[in-house]
C-alpha cells in the first residue's frame, strides 16, 4: 500500500524538484511568467503529437514516422500557400491537405502492420525515410517560407489571454484524446488490445480496425504538429519535425506510458511533456547545446523502459508463483 | 527382456504447503521395458516425473539408479545419469538441420570449427541404429510434428540415454505419425532403452506397455504386468469405482423439453481437427462435451463462437443462421469462456470494472459518446454480486487476483447481459474447490433461467456434476451420446477411450 | 516423393534475381555510364562498408534483434579518432585501435541495454542512436567561435586505406574478408549455431543450455566492431569526419539484410544474403544518381523497397509454410505406409 502512494507521489515530487532545481540554477531567468509560457509554447507541438501517438503506444505499437510526417505536412501546407498566392483560402486548403496527408499515411501504416503482421517499428522506420525523401523532392531541398497570410502565421503566434494559440491547441487535443481514451468504447478497447490482443478479439473487439484507427490518429496529430511548427517558424523544410519521434517517445515514457502496451494516460503524457519542456528549458538556460538533447532523451528512455520491463518480469515471476500454487491447489483437490 | 531394475523409486513422499501430493509411492523401471504411467488429472503423475528429473525435490524416499542410490537435484543430474525427457513443448530449433539439433552445444569440432562431416555421419549412425525415418541434413522446419519429435528423441539418445521419459507424446500427432512413433518405441525397447510412457490414452498403453503403474490420489493404485492389463479394470482402478456401481460418481441424466437454442449441422474444420459435427442444445439444458485432449472439443466450440472459421457446415441460433465472429456472437446473445484463461480470458492490467465492461458496452448507458462510468461501475458490481468475487473490489487489476476470482470475472461479464447460450471450456481448470462449487451452481442457475449451456471439460466428475446430457468426442467426431440413462465416470471414460463396455483383452 | 528446392535456396535465388533485374533496369536506362568496370568497382566500394557493418547487423537480426544505432556509432568512432589525431601524437595504428575499442564499448552498451535490462531492441538502440550522436557532438572539434568543424584526417598512412589496387578498393578487400569470416563464424562455429537457436526460439535455446543473454550481447559487440572498421574505411575515404557522419546510415545494413533474406523474426538468413542486399542497395543508389535522381529519391525508394520486401517475405513465408506443412504430411504418410 505504501508503495502505491509513493508511486503516485513521485510525479509531483519530480515536477516540483525540477522547478526548484531550475529556479536555483537560474533564479533571475527561470522563475518568470514569460519563461513558463515559453516552456509550454516550446513543447506544445510535442504535446500535440504525444497526445495522438499515445493511442499507438497503448495499443502496443510504435510510430517512428511522426517526425518526418510532421515535416511532410508542414511542407504540404506551406507549398500550397506559396503556390496559391498566400490567400486565406489557400491556408484552409493547405491545412486540409496536410491533415489528409497525415491521416492517409497513418492509415497506410496501420493497414500494412495489421494485414501483413509486420513489426510496427520497421514499417514506420521505413516510412520515416519515405516522408523525408518526399519532403526533399517537393521542396527541392530549399526552405519554403510562409510569412503570409496572417491567418496562417497567427496559428503559431497569436495570443489569447496572454498564452499563445498552440498551447490551446495542445489542450484541446489532449482533451479529445483524454475523452476518447477514458470515456468511449473505442478508448476502452485500445487498452484491452494493448493488454491482451487475443482476449480482446475473443471479447468481440475489432482488434485490427482499432489498431489502424490508432495509427490514423497518430498521423493526424503529426500533421497538426507539422502545421503548427510551420506557422511558428513561418517556414517549411525537409528537416522540419525531424527528431520529434524521439522527443514524443521520451515525453510518453516520462509520463508513465508503457511501450509494451496497455498502460498510460493522457494526463500522464501532458505531465511528461511539461517535464520535457522543463528539461529542455533547463538545458537551454545552462547553455547546454541542443545537440545534447539526444543524450538526455536516450538515457531517460532507457531508464524508464528498463524499469518497466523489470516490473513486467516481476509480474511474470509472481504469475509463475501463483500458477504453481494453483497447481498445488488442484493436486490437493 | 531382463528383469534387472534400471530405476527404482521407493517410499516417495511429496507435499506442497502441507497438502500431500505423493504418499508412499513406489515406482520402478526395468531395463528395456516400456513402462506406462497412468492416472486421472491430479493423481500425482507429473509430480513423480518432476522428482525423477530433478525439477522438484522429494520430501522423503529413495531413488536408485542401476542398483545404486542416487540424489537427483537438477535436470542436469538427470541428464548425466542417462535420463532424457521428451518435452511436450518440443525444444528443437526449426532453422537448424537434424544433425545440428541432435548435437547442439556438443558439436564435434576440428580446428575450432564444426566438423559437419563427422557430425552428420555420427547422426546417421544414430539414425541407422534405431532405424528412424530421418536424414541428418534435413532442416527441422521442413519436418512434420511427428518427425520433429523423433529429432527430440534422437537428441536424448545422443546423450547415451538409457531411459526416455515421454509425456503424452502423441497429443499433437496425427494417426499416421503416432503409428510410426509406436514402431520407433518398440525398436528402442528392443535395443535395450527403457521408456516411461505417460498417456491418457488407454489404447496406446495397451499396445505398447510391458508394465503399467496406476496412481490415484497420490498413491499407488496398481502395478500391472502386461498380461494383467484389462481395459475395464484399468478404468476402474483409475477412478476407484466399479463400472456398474451406482454412487456419487454416477448420475441419472435427463432430457430437456425446451425449444432448441443452438443447432450445429455437419460442422467441419479446415484443418481436419473435427469433422461433420451435428448436435442440438435446448434452452434450459446443460450439454457436457467430453473427450481426450486433441479430440476436437475446444476447436468445435471455438468455431461455434466464431474465433476460428469452420470450413463447412451451419450454426443456427434460435433457427437463425449465423456466420459467426465474436462480435456478432456476443450481439446475438452467445457468451464464451475460453479454455486458456490467462491467454484468452481477460486483460490482466485492467480492473474488474473494465474487464466486465469489455463485452457489455452495448448495454452500458451513454451520454453521446461518453460512457456513463457510474452505470459501468454498477454493472461490474452486479457481476461481482452474481458471482461472489472476494474481496469485492471492482477496481482491482484482474491480473493480480487468484485463479478462481479471475475465472469468476471471465464468467461474470456474461451474467450481466441477456444470454441465450453460454459456452464454457474447462471452466474450473486450476481453481480451488470452493470456487468450483460456486461456478457449478451458477451454471445450474443459468440453465433453470432458460439459458442453453455447453460445458467442455476433461474432468469427468465435473461433466457428471453439471451436465443434463453428455456427448463424447473422439478423434474429431462424436462417438457417443448419453441421455436418459444412468451414466458413470467409467462409462464416459470408456467412450472417450473407444473401449466397449465389458470388453476383455 | 518429388524433390523440392530448399526454402533458403529459393529465397537466395529471389534476392539474386532482384539484384540482376535492378542491374538490367539501370543498364537499359543508364547505358554504358552505368555498365562500365569503373562504375561496378565504385558500386562495390559503396556496398563494402554497408556489408561490413551488415555482418554484425545480420548476427543481431538472426537473434531476432535490431540495431538502429549503427550510424551514430560510426560518427562517434570517427570523432574519437579525429580527436586523437588532432590532439595527440599517438601513431596511426593506435588511433585505429582506440577507435575500434570505442566501437566495442558502444556495442557492449547496446548489448547490456537489450539483453540485460530487457529493453526492446528497437527502443534501446533508438535511444543509443540519440546518445551516440550527442556524444559525438560533445567531443566534436570546434573553432574559436564554438562552431563545429569538419575535422580532417589527412595523414597518408591513413588515407591510403581509401585507395585501391587496380579496380578493387581496399575496403572491398576488407569486406571480402569480413563476409567470409562472418559466414564461417555463422555456419561453422558453436556461436553461429547459437545465434540461430536464440533467434528461432529463446525458450528452446535456454532449454538446450544456451546462455541466451550472453549470445545476444556478443552479437551487439560484434556490431560495434564492424561499425568501427566501417568507420575507419569511411573516414579514410573522406579524409575527414563531421559530427553528422553516418546519419541515416543505420537504414542501409538493415535494408541489405532484409533484401538478402534475413528474416526480422529471427532464426534465418546469412551473410551472403546480406552481401547481395548491400550490393543491391549500392546499385540502387548508384543507378539513381546516374539517372540524375538526387538523394531525396533514394530516401523514398529505399523506404518503399524495404517495406515491399518485408511484405513479400511475409506473404512468401506464409505460402511456403503451407506448402511445407502439406509436404510434411505427405512425408509422414510415406513413413506410415
Amino acid at each position: 500500500m505504501k508503495k502505491i502512494d509513493w508511486e503516485k507521489m513521485s510525479k509531483p515530487i519530480i515536477l516540483v524538484g525540477a522547478i526548484i532545481i531550475l529556479s536555483v540554477l537560474r533564479p533571475q531567468s527561470f522563475l518568470t511568467a514569460n519563461n513558463f509560457a515559453n516552456v509550454l509554447w516550446s513543447v506544445s507541438v510535442i504535446g500535440i503529437m504525444t497526445c495522438g501517438t499515445v493511442f499507438v503506444f497503448l495499443a502496443g505499437g510504435i510510430d517512428l514516422s511522426i517526425g518526418t510526417l510532421a515535416g511532410l505536412s508542414a511542407i504540404t501546407v506551406v507549398e500550397i500557400i506559396d503556390k496559391m498566392g498566400a490567400t486565406n483560402a489557400s491556408v484552409i486548403i493547405g491545412i486540409i491537405a496536410a491533415l489528409c496527408v497525415g491521416a492517409f499515411a497513418g492509415m497506410v501504416h496501420g493497414l500494412i502492420i495489421t494485414r501483413f503482421n509486420i513489426p510496427a517499428f520497421l514499417v514506420t522506420f521505413a516510412a520515416q525515410s519515405v516522408y523525408l525523401g518526399l519532403s526533399m523532392v517537393i521542396t527541392n531541398n530549399r526552405i519554403v517560407s510562409a510569412r503570409e497570410p496572417a491567418l496562417f502565421t497567427s496559428i503559431g503566434s497569436m495570443k489569447i489571454l496572454g498564452f499563445p494559440l498552440p498551447i490551446y491547441l495542445m489542450i484541446i487535443i489532449a482533451l479529445i484524446s483524454w475523452f476518447s481514451l477514458s470515456r468511449t468504447t473505442f478508448g476502452r478497447d485500445i487498452y484491452a488490445v494493448g493488454g491482451n490482443p487475443e482476449a480482446s478479439e475473443i471479447s468481440g473487439v475489432h482488434v485490427s480496425k482499432d489498431i489502424v484507427l490508432c495509427y490514423v490518429f497518430s498521423g493526424l496529430t503529426a500533421a497538426i504538429g507539422g502545421i503548427v511548427l510551420a506557422s511558428m517558424t513561418q517556414q517549411g523544410m525537409a528537416s522540419t519535425g525531424s527528431g520529434y519521434e524521439t522527443q514524443v517517445i521520451t515525453a510518453a515514457v516520462i509520463g508513465g506510458v508503457s511501450l509494451l502496451g496497455g498502460v498510460g494516460t493522457v494526463p500522464g503524457c501532458i505531465y511528461g511533456v511539461v517535464i520535457m519542456g522543463l528539461i529542455n528549458n533547463g538545458l537551454n538556460l545552462m547553455s547546454v547545446p541542443s545537440t545534447q538533447s539526444g543524450l538526455v532523451q536516450g538515457v531517460v528512455i532507457i531508464i524508464a523502459v528498463a524499469f518497466d520491463a523489470l516490473q513486467h518480469q516481476d509480474q511474470s515471476r509472481k504469475k509463475v508463483k501463483r500458477i504453481s500454487e494453483q497447481i498445488k491447489g488442484t493436486a490437493s483437490s | 527382456m531382463s528383469k534387472e531394475l534400471l530405476l527404482e523409486a521407493n517410499h516417495i513422499y511429496k507435499s506442497f504447503s502441507g497438502i500431500p501430493v505423493l504418499h508412499d509411492v513406489h515406482f520402478d523401471v526395468r531395463r528395456g521395458e516400456v513402462h506406462a504411467l497412468m492416472g486421472e488429472n491430479g493423481a500425482g503423475k507429473s509430480t513423480l516425473i518432476k522428482i525423477i528429473t530433478g525439477i522438484y525435490t522429494k520430501d522423503a524416499g529413495q531413488i536408485s539408479w542401476e542398483g545404486k542410490p542416487v540424489e537427483i537435484n537438477s535436470y542436469q543430474d538427470c541428464l548425466n545419469l542417462g535420463i532424457s525427457c521428451i518435452y511436450q513443448e518440443l525444444s528443437v530449433i526449426p532453422p537448424l538441420t537434424v544433425a545440428q539439433n541432435v548435437y547442439l552445444r556438443k558439436e564435434p569440432l576440428r580446428a575450432g570449427l564444426i566438423d559437419y562431416n563427422k557430425m552428420n555421419s555420427m547422426t546417421q549412425q544414430l539414425i541407422d541404429l534405431y532405424d528412424f525415418p530421418l536424414k541428418p541434413t534435413t532442416l527441422v522446419e521442413d519436418l512434420g510434428m511427428g518427425q520433429r519429435q523423433l529429432v527430440e528423441i534422437l537428441k536424448g539418445l545422443s546423450n547415451d540415454s538409457k531411459l526416455l521419459i515421454m509425456d503424452e507424446p502423441t497429443s499433437s500427432l496425427s494417426g499416421k505419425e503416432a503409428e510410426s512413433l509406436f514402431g520407433i518405441i518398440c525398436k528402442l525397447r528392443d535395443q535395450g532403452v527403457s521408456i516411461i510412457y505417460i498417456s491418457h490414452r488407454l489404447e496406446e498403453v495397451y499396445r505398447l506397455s510391458d508394465r503399467l503403474t496406476i496412481l490415484r490420489d497420490g498413491k499407488n493404485a496398481a502395478v500391472l504386468e502386461k498380461d494383467e492389463i484389462i481395459p475395464k479394470m484399468v478404468i476402474e482402478t483409475m477412478i476407484g469405482k466399479e463400472m456398474e456401481e451406482v454412487d456419487d460418481s454416477s448420475k441419472e441424466l435427463r432430457s430437456d423439453e425446451g425449444p432448441v437454442c443452438l443447432e450445429v449441422k455437419s460442422l467441419t474444420d479446415s484443418a481436419n481437427r473435427f469433422r461433420n459435427i451435428s448436435f442440438q442444445v435446448r434452452h434450459g439444458e446443460i450439454l457436457g462435451i467430453g473427450g481426450l485432449i486433441g479430440a476436437g472439443r475446444t476447436e468445435i466450440v471455438r468455431a461455434i463462437y466464431g474465433v476460428d472459421k469452420a470450413a463447412s457446415g451451419e450454426v443456427l441460433l434460435d433457427d437463425e443462421r449465423l456466420d459467426p465472429n465474436p462480435a456478432l456472437s456476443i450481439s446475438k446473445g452467445i457468451g464464451f469462456v475460453p479454455e486458456d484463461r490467462r491467454k484468452q480470458g481477460f486483460i490482466p492490467l485492467l480492473s474488474t470494472v473494465k474487464n466486465v465492461a469489455l463485452t457489455n458496452y452495448d448495454i452500458i448507458k451513454r451520454t453521446g459518446m461518453a460512457i456513463d462510468e457510474n452505470d459501468e461501475l454498477e454493472l461490474s458490481k452486479k457481476a461481482i454480486e452474481a458471482i461472489d468475487i472476494r474481496p469485492a473490489d471492482p477496481q482491482k487489476e484482474v491480473g493480480t487476483m487468484s485463479g478462481g476470482n479471475q475465472q469468476k470475472v471471465v464468467l461474470g461479464k456474461w451474467l450481466v447481459r441477456g444470454l441465450k447460450l453460454l459456452i464454457v471450456d474447462e471452466p474450473t481448470a486450476g481453481i480451488d474447490v470452493g470456487a468450483k462449487a460456486e461456478i457449478y451452481s451458477i451454471l445450474d442457475q443459468l440453465a433453470s433461467d432458460g439459458v442453453a449451456v455447453i460445458v467442455v471439460s476433461s474432468d469427468l466428475q465435473e461433466l457428471l456434476r453439471v451436465s443434463h446430457r453428455i456427448i463424447v468426442m473422439r478423434k474429431g467426431g462424436i462417438v457417443r451420446e448419453f441421455k436418459d440413462e444412468t451414466v458413470t465416470q467409467a462409462k464416459i471414460l470408456a467412450a472417450m477411450q473407444g473401449v466397449e463396455e465389458g470388453e476383455k483383452r | 516423393m518429388k524433390r523440392h528446392i530448399k526454402q533458403s535456396t529459393m529465397r537466395r535465388l529471389i534476392s539474386l534475381a532482384m539484384l540482376l533485374a535492378l542491374i538490367a533496369l539501370f543498364g537499359v536506362l543508364g547505358g554504358m555510364s552505368f555498365l562500365s568496370t569503373g562504375n561496378f568497382s565504385e558500386i562495390f566500394r559503396n556496398a563494402s562498408v554497408v556489408a561490413i557493418v551488415g555482418v554484425g547487423v545480420t548476427y543481431v537480426i538472426i537473434t531476432s534483434g535490431i540495431d538502429l544505432s549503427t550510424g551514430s556509432m560510426m560518427a562517434l568512432v570517427a570523432m574519437t579518432m579525429a580527436n586523437i589525431y588532432a590532439y595527440t601524437l599517438l601513431p596511426i595504428w593506435s588511433m585505429i585501435l582506440i577507435g575500434i575499442a570505442v566501437g566495442l564499448v558502444a556495442g557492449l552498451v547496446n548489448g547490456i541495454i537489450v539483453a540485460k535490462l530487457n529493453v526492446p531492441e528497437f527502443i534501446g538502440t533508438l535511444a543509443t542512436l540519440g546518445i551516440f550522436r550527442a556524444l559525438t557532438y560533445l567531443i566534436a572539434i570546434t573553432d574559436a567561435n564554438g562552431v563545429i568543424q569538419s575535422q580532417p584526417l589527412t595523414v597518408p598512412e591513413y588515407t591510403v586505406l581509401g585507395g585501391s589496387i587496380g579496380a578493387v578498393f581496399y575496403v572491398t578487400v576488407a569486406m571480402a574478408i569480413f563476409v567470409i569470416a562472418g559466414e564461417v563464424v555463422l555456419k561453422y562455429t558453436r556461436f553461429g549455431t547459437n545465434l540461430y537457436a536464440v533467434g528461432a526460439n529463446k525458450k528452446s535455446a535456454t532449454l538446450s543450455g544456451i546462455d541466451v543473454p550472453r549470445t545476444r550481447m556478443i552479437a551487439y559487440v560484434i556490431v560495434g566492431f564492424c561499425v568501427a572498421v566501417g568507420s575507419v574505411f569511411t573516414t579514410a575515404r573522406l579524409q575527414s569526419t563531421t559530427a553528422l557522419l553516418g546519419s541515416g546510415f543505420e537504414f542501409n545494413p538493415i535494408a541489405a539484410a532484409v533484401i538478402g533474406g534475413v528474416s526480422l523474426a529471427g532464426g534465418s538468413g546469412d551473410i551472403i544474403g546480406t552481401l547481395i542486399g548491400s550490393v543491391f542497395m549500392a546499385t540502387l543508389e548508384n543507378g539513381l544518381l546516374k539517372l540524375h535522381m538526387n538523394t531525396a529519391f533514394q530516401y523514398i525508394i529505399k523506404g518503399i523497397v524495404i517495406v515491399a520486401v518485408v511484405i513479400f517475405d511475409s506473404l512468401y513465408r506464409k505460402r511456403m509454410d503451407r506448402i511445407a506443412k502439406e509436404h510434411g504430411a505427405q512425408a509422414e504418410e510415406g513413413v506410415g505406409a
